[in-house]
């Protein structure tokens, strides 16, 4: 295969999956940058490489079946980041524009500076096929579950995968549950109107309804990290009491927050329990 | 040297109404619910335009107002609910969530007898 040879883009997706699976990806597609219509304007594609035909994406690098075991809630709030599938994702983009001579934007897994991501990875692996979205929030893939993502952006142009046919959640035991309680797995453990993050309604076997207090998450996936110091921060400088202010300074929330802040603009999500308790992929999280 | 931030009296009046109208509290955002149905908040910019404000205000207002949406105790109750939660799972699996529902429907049926 050459540069010059795109009669044949076919080749060149099969050839950029083997590098992603080589590179430890558990799943890859493609989306078209024209569904990304729903996206609200600045975060789409386009917006981020003008000319771009497709975007790649990548799943896996999830945390291992032990982490979801320990008892230690603290154990995956610093194991379980994006970084190694992110890396994965640049290496991809390496490899694209050296390669094929194509342009090729690796989506920033962090936010802008509005909070905001770049481009929304959820949005962009479930257009490329690699999961459906779930009642809780993360996109499922349907053998392995909760996963990370990462994307990358190209002009390369490589046949879409599109959406997934049927969605992955809610799973069997979920519609059962729901069927005979009311609520399924995710929404008991952390119910929205009970001081959690997550609501919502399936109906005939589809999610209807769903709410998402994303202020709320973001103090439990992101608490000890940026949103944290700022409060602590702020609540040191109103201290007038310089004993007072030493031991907020130097309080365990705020040392652990300083060290979470080293991963600058790495998602590092601290904050699990929904997925803890997600049937989809649990057989890959039983293990001896 | 400056710094840009919003004044205080123009982050109080605009405050709610950023918070309201962004995608603070989501409701029905996911993007494969039926057209009508879907209600996935306004972009700074969609919010800028509906209040007449700059958009980098409406943004800083938003990012401030989500900040402050909740007060310093939410985190101490952040880390006691994954510590429970994360520790229950670990004793009792999936029954860790589900398990007060089998119990209540135990408890009435041996009601019921």
């Amino acid at each position: 295969m050459t540069d010059a040879d795109i009669s044949n883009p076919r080749a060149y997706k099969d050839e950029l999956i083997e590098q992603a699976t080589r590179g430890g990806a558990l799943v890859a597609g493609v989306a078209d940058v024209e569904a990304f219509h729903m996206a609200p304007e600045g975060h789409r594609p386009t917006d981020l490489l003008p000319g771009a035909r497709a975007v790649f994406v990548v799943g896996g690098a999830q945390p291992r079946a032990a982490d979801w075991r320990s008892p230690n809630a603290e154990h995956m709030e610093t194991t379980s980041t994006s970084d190694r599938i992110s890396a994965l994702a640049l290496k991809l983009c390496h490899y694209v524009e050296r390669k094929f001579g194509y342009y090729a934007l690796l989506n920033p897994p962090g936010v802008d500076r509005g909070g905001q991501p770049f481009m929304s990875l959820s949005l962009a692996a479930e257009l490329a096929g690699c999961g459906t979205r779930s009642l809780a929030g993360p996109i499922l893939n349907r053998e392995y579950g909760f996963m990370y993502y990462a994307a990358l952006i190209t002009t390369l142009p490589l046949p879409v995968d599109g959406l997934a046919q049927e969605s992955v959640c809610p799973a069997p035991e979920c519609l059962s549950m729901w069927e005979a309680e009311g609520t399924t797995p995710c929404l008991a453990v952390c119910p929205i109107d009970n001081g959690g993050c997550l609501g919502g309604r399936l109906e005939n076997g589809k999610i209807v309804d769903s709410q998402y207090d994303r202020a709320r998450c973001t103090i439990r996936t992101n608490g000890n990290w940026v949103p944290g110091f700022q409060k602590a921060l702020g609540l040191a400088l109103d201290e007038p009491d310089g004993e007072r202010r030493k031991m907020i300074l130097n309080s365990t929330m705020f040392t652990r927050t300083l060290w979470s802040m080293t991963y600058s603009n790495v998602s590092q999500a601290q904050c699990f329990e929904c997925m803890r308790v997600c049937p989809v992929g649990a057989t890959h999280r039983n293990l001896n | 040297m400056s710094f840009f931030f919003v004044e205080p009296e123009v982050y109080k009046k605009y405050k709610d109404r950023v918070l309201a109208m962004s995608q603070s509290i989501q409701v029905n955002y996911v993007e494969h619910l039926a057209p009508e149905k879907r209600k996935p908040g306004y972009s700074d910019k969609q919010i800028a335009e509906a209040l007449g404000l700059d958009m980098r205000v409406v943004r800083e207002i938003r990012c401030v107002g989500e900040r402050e949406f909740y007060d310093i105790d939410e985190w101490e109750k952040a880390t006691e609910f994954k510590e429970r939660q994360c520790r229950a799972y670990a004793e009792r699996g999936v029954a860790s969530a589900t398990g007060k529902y089998f119990a209540a429907k135990k408890v009435k049926k041996a009601g019921k007898k």
